[in-house]
């Protein structure tokens, strides 16, 4: 019993290393939220009497609610989107496969290699072209469709067992209706893992918005952030409590999903 | 550029995992296709066309109109077309900037992505252990730092490596050091300080994946194992990591892809000091373009080296991973 | 039949995707016609600016609209709030793509930047030819920035003269007074620094490592600069250069000048006392007033000059911004707007200096009593007079299409020489980098 447990301990501390570490920029962030910007420069790690008056500061120089109302709107179209977009594809990838359907999917994966900064002019005078500056949608589009959430929801339909396909259609059920009605009930662990991954990354999507969004009234977070270092004297207490405000969603989305994010990855790895 | 786009510039996964093919069901008869069949043919392609259509307008539309930059030389928006035509391209091999921030990224790629990997691998076989308690806590908090904002990373990070910053501090209060290291003034450190900040951000998201592999082992196969007499780490080498391949395949490729095209640390961390040297590729992209003299013929040129690069690399990364089988 | 039932089922899936974009866009639609684009549809009073910091540049903006009311009571400013890095990105996003439509009429430049940005982008800018700014009332190495074949594209607005700002506290300690600093040499100053460095532990500045600043300061010093009229790099065989990097490489050897790593780590030891002077542009001033219990601790003179080269001063600039405006349709109102307040409005520069510290380059704003009041921080000194002094003698720089690229390969080239690179290899290296690029 002990030997086990004195096995244990090695784990156990290598656990809890890996978890300060992972957690101290955390730690800071949240505890720079609360001190002035003189002693966030000089590191200060102890909570100071500063977050009221951060705050202050904070709404009084940006439009801190604005942003986080824009920024979620855009996450949460986003979200929807690329859920509807990718599950639908990656289903019909796999439950109608062919020859010619896997090419196209080897070819859309060629996607991913492709670097931003290079496709961000053209994408940009494509969306000019069709008159859609400022808008949401010329926002959300480069993120609603990608490879990788279509290779998910196509590996996890693997598991998902054809007979109960064959048994809908005897019943005279329509193929828009069983991919609704029967297999995405089936697929909430996907979905979770594929909304936190879409999630994170719309919200915390900074160059493509900035560039899209020529007007300021539909400014989100991360250029908030932007605009926050900007100037000459820049206020280190407020600028971290709204890395602290603009962190929390994304925390708390994962933490909501984090039992079935994980179930949805193990589905689709299988 | 700070938090590049689609959830395929960061690490996001890629290519399908081989070897998973054998266990699909066959369902392409032989015979000439009924009539219910190609309907259903074209159903599926009805729900694919909204995806696929999207990313070719959002990827390639754009990537193919890069390419005919490519051709082009000249100022901001004096363009003409190259002569000649590939001398972009040609321009290359002449860079020596280029030439370095390659070789950065590389030195990048071949030290962290292993140690990534073999660190998400040990973390996620640790939180697997039947016996460990609090598992929801350990995984939560070391996922965590991929939801933490840029900024605040790359505040703490360089505050944290300054010269009488945190790591100095305790360092010498360990004995480990006698004087401070000015580690983000030097080439090697403050690579090395640019590898731990993406170790930091990456680690729990492979974490996951891993994890979620590990759950979905056959336990009678360790079972077997154990019957057998293998010892712990016999088990994990010949029966756990057998059937993980296609996941790690996956990551390997899918982080080699996300290195590649790291700017993030490199512009914030440090800015690709001292002297350039810890510049990576995509950052150099983004200075053709947006901070030099804009030379877009020649930052599209680069960005089909970064491509093909990746293309290539992962290329190679299927390939071996089939010849283990 | 079935068909057609999937088929309409696929069309509702599309459009409620469709639906769902369309809802959550619905407003910016609607606002995107407001003129807030800096199209201009807004209206023919209403001007759109980008700028950053609001602080400074965008609250000026805010009392120069109020100024500008005063006469034209419909006249209204549309502020994007747009950090420099960002301008620069969509401008030349918006000018590559041909968008030049979705301009703003007025943007903030870095001085730095307004050749490159002319000199490749022409289509985005307005010139002030048929506008009343009397250009002569700027320092004429200001104008210079933003002037391109004798075109001027731009009115100055914030100012980088350079000061040098010393902790008067300090130097007492080790026997010395401001004046000391006064109409110094590179030389003089190291000579003294390490007196003060042995008397009080303290180095006399601190700069950002691989940061090309400090040097890019003593070479605009002397007039020189990394191009020649051409525009040719000179990197090599640059007396001036040679000269600064050799005082560089003397001051960080001998310990008075601290390097680190960060801009914040920089602010912090102003911040923090661990400097005892510092040489930049005024604007820095913002910073150095971030720690009030430095007050009247501080006292601000001219800079050191480089020893030996010809047309050294004790002036030189770092940073400073310009206003450009576009051909969108309201270059007048633009042109009228920028000439009755920041070419022309002593009232408007005594109103936002005490509160913002943005200090004037326009000449003529120096005469009123709000720059001659003295500064309680700066220990009684009228800072703000003297400053406007130095402004007027700052030589010209010739920055160019190339001018980051210049910077960049010399930053390369003082980290290399930091680390025991021979100076002349590591230029010549940094001529051809910048050869290169412009290859």
């Amino acid at each position: 019993m002990t030997r086990t447990t004195l096995r244990r301990i090695p784990a156990y501390v290598f656990l809890s290393v890996a978890v300060v570490l992972s957690v101290f920029p955390l730690y800071f962030m949240a505890v720079s939220a609360t001190n002035t910007s003189n002693d966030v420069v000089a590191s200060k790690l102890l909570p100071g009497g500063h977050l009221v008056e951060n705050f202050q500061t904070l709404v009084s120089s940006q439009p801190l609610w604005s942003a986080s109302y824009h920024s979620a709107v855009n996450a949460i179209a986003t979200t929807v989107l690329a859920l509807i977009l990718c599950s639908i594809a990656g289903y019909a990838f796999e439950i109608y496969h062919s020859r010619a359907k896997d090419s196209v999917m080897a070819f859309l994966l060629l996607a991913i290699m492709i670097p931003f900064a290079a496709t961000m002019i053209p994408l940009f005078r494509l969306f000019a072209d069709l008159g859609m500056v400022n808008s949401t949608l010329a926002v959300i589009l480069p993120l609603v469709a990608t490879p990788f959430l279509i290779l998910l929801f196509r590996q996890a339909s693997r598991s998902f067992p054809h007979e109960i396909i064959e048994a809908a259609r005897l019943d005279g059920l329509g193929e828009v209706s069983i991919f609704a009605r029967i297999y995405l009930p089936t697929m909430k662990p996907t979905l979770a893992a594929a909304g936190v991954i879409t999630f994170l990354f719309s919200w915390n999507n900074f160059l493509w918005p900035k560039v899209i969004l020529v007007d300021n009234a539909y400014q989100t977070l991360p250029m908030l952030l932007s605009n926050m270092r900007a100037g000459y004297v820049t206020d280190y207490g407020s600028l971290m409590l709204a890395v602290l405000i603009v962190s929390v969603p994304t925390m708390v989305v994962f933490l909501a999903l984090q039992r079935h994010f994980a179930e949805g990855v193990t589905g689709a790895i299988k | 550029m700070s938090a590049p786009t689609a959830p395929t510039e960061g690490r996001a996964p890629d290519a399908p995992p081989q070897g998973t093919k054998k266990s699909r069901p066959t369902r392409l008869p032989k015979t000439p296709l009924s009539a219910i069949q190609r309907r259903r043919s074209l159903t599926g392609w009805a729900f694919i066309v909204p995806a696929a259509f999207i990313i070719v307008l959002v990827n390639f539309w754009p990537m193919f109109e890069a390419l005919l930059l490519s051709f082009q030389t000249g100022r901001g928006t004096q363009l003409s077309w190259a002569d000649p035509l590939l001398l972009n391209y040609q321009r290359l091999f002449q860079d020596e900037t280029f030439r370095l921030t390659l070789a950065t990224t590389f030195i990048y790629l071949i030290i962290q992505v292993p140690i990534m990997l073999v660190l998400a691998m040990v973390l996620a076989n640790l939180l697997n252990a039947p016996w460990l308690k609090y598992k929801g806590f350990w995984r939560t908090a070391i996922f965590l730092p991929c939801a933490v904002g840029l900024v605040s990373y790359s505040l703490v990070f360089r505050q944290m490596f300054a010269t009488d910053g945190l790591a100095n501090d305790l360092l010498i209060n360990f004995g480990i050091l006698d004087d401070p290291v000015n580690w983000l003034g030097q080439t090697g450190t403050a690579r090395m300080v640019i590898i731990l900040g993406l170790l930091w951000r990456w680690t729990g998201y492979n974490m996951i994946f891993f994890l979620a592999a590990l759950q979905n082992i056959d336990r009678s196969t360790l079972e077997a194992a154990r019957v057998d007499g293998a010892n712990g780490f016999k088990t994990f080498w010949y029966v756990t990591m057998p059937q993980l391949k296609p996941i790690i395949l996956l990551c390997a490729i899918l982080s080699t892809n996300g290195t590649l095209q790291m700017f993030d640390e490199s512009y914030n961390l440090t800015n690709g000091g001292p002297g350039n040297t810890t510049m990576t590729v995509s950052h150099y992209l983004y200075n053709v373009s947006f901070r030099n003299s804009p030379n877009f013929g020649y930052a599209a040129a680069i960005s089909y080296a970064i491509l093909i690069i990746v293309a290539v690399l992962a290329a190679i990364q299927m390939k071996v991973g089939d010849k283990r089988d | 039949m079935k068909k057609t039932r999937t088929l309409g089922a696929l069309g509702a899936v599309l459009s409620l995707s469709l639906a769902l974009a369309a809802c959550s866009g619905g407003d910016d639609d609607a606002a995107s016609g407001d003129g807030a684009s800096g199209s201009g549809e807004g209206g023919d009073n209403t001007l759109t600016v980008w700028a950053w910091d609001p602080a400074f540049n965008i609250y000026a903006l805010e009392e120069a609209e109020k100024v500008f009311q005063a006469d034209n009571p419909d006249f209204k400013l549309e502020i994007v709030e747009t950090p420099w890095d960002d301008v620069q990105t969509k401008l030349t996003t918006l000018a590559q793509s041909g968008e030049t439509d979705q301009l703003p009429d007025i943007f903030l430049m870095q001085n730095n930047a307004f050749q490159k940005n002319v000199i490749n982008y022409p289509d985005i800018f307005a010139d002030f030819a048929d506008s009343d700014v009397d250009f002569s009332e700027f320092p004429e190495s200001v104008v210079a920035y933003s002037t391109y074949e004798d075109v001027n594209y731009g009115v100055p607005f914030d100012n980088g003269t350079a000061i040098g700002a010393y902790r008067t506290d300090i130097l007492e300690q080790a026997g010395y007074t401001v004046d000391d600093f006064t109409d110094i040499t590179w030389d003089e100053f190291l000579t003294i620094g390490k007196d003060v460095l042995a008397k009080t532990g303290k180095p006399m500045l601190t700069g950002q490592a691989g940061s090309a600043d400090t040097i890019m300061m003593m070479l605009q010093s002397a007039g020189a600069s990394l191009f020649d009229d051409e525009g040719k790099p000179t990197i090599t065989d640059n007396e001036a250069l040679l000269a600064a990097i050799d005082m560089y490489g003397q001051m960080v050897d001998a310990g008075i000048y601290v390097e680190v790593n960060s801009w914040d780590e920089y602010i912090n030891t102003i911040v923090n006392s661990n400097t005892a002077a510092v040489v930049n542009g005024i604007w820095i001033s913002g910073s150095i007033q971030s720690a009030p219990d430095q007050s009247g601790k501080w006292a601000v003179t001219n800079v050191p000059k480089l020893d030996g080269v010809d047309g050294a001063t004790n002036y030189t600039a770092n940073g400073g911004s310009s206003w450009a405006i576009t051909p969108n349709g309201n270059e007048a109102l633009a042109s009228d707007f920028l000439n009755a307040t920041f070419a022309g409005s002593t009232d408007f520069y005594d109103t936002i200096l005490p509160k913002s510290g943005a200090l004037a380059n326009w000449l003529p704003a120096g005469e009123s009593d709000v720059y001659n009041e003295p500064q309680e921080f700066y220990g009684g000194q009228a800072i703000y007079a003297d400053v406007l002094k130095f402004a007027a003698e700052v030589p010209s720089n010739n920055t160019g299409a190339y001018y980051y690229e210049g910077r960049d390969a010399v930053s390369v080239a003082i980290t290399n020489i930091m680390n025991g690179t021979d100076p002349a290899a590591a230029l010549e290296e940094a001529q051809q980098t910048v050869e290169f690029a412009m290859g």
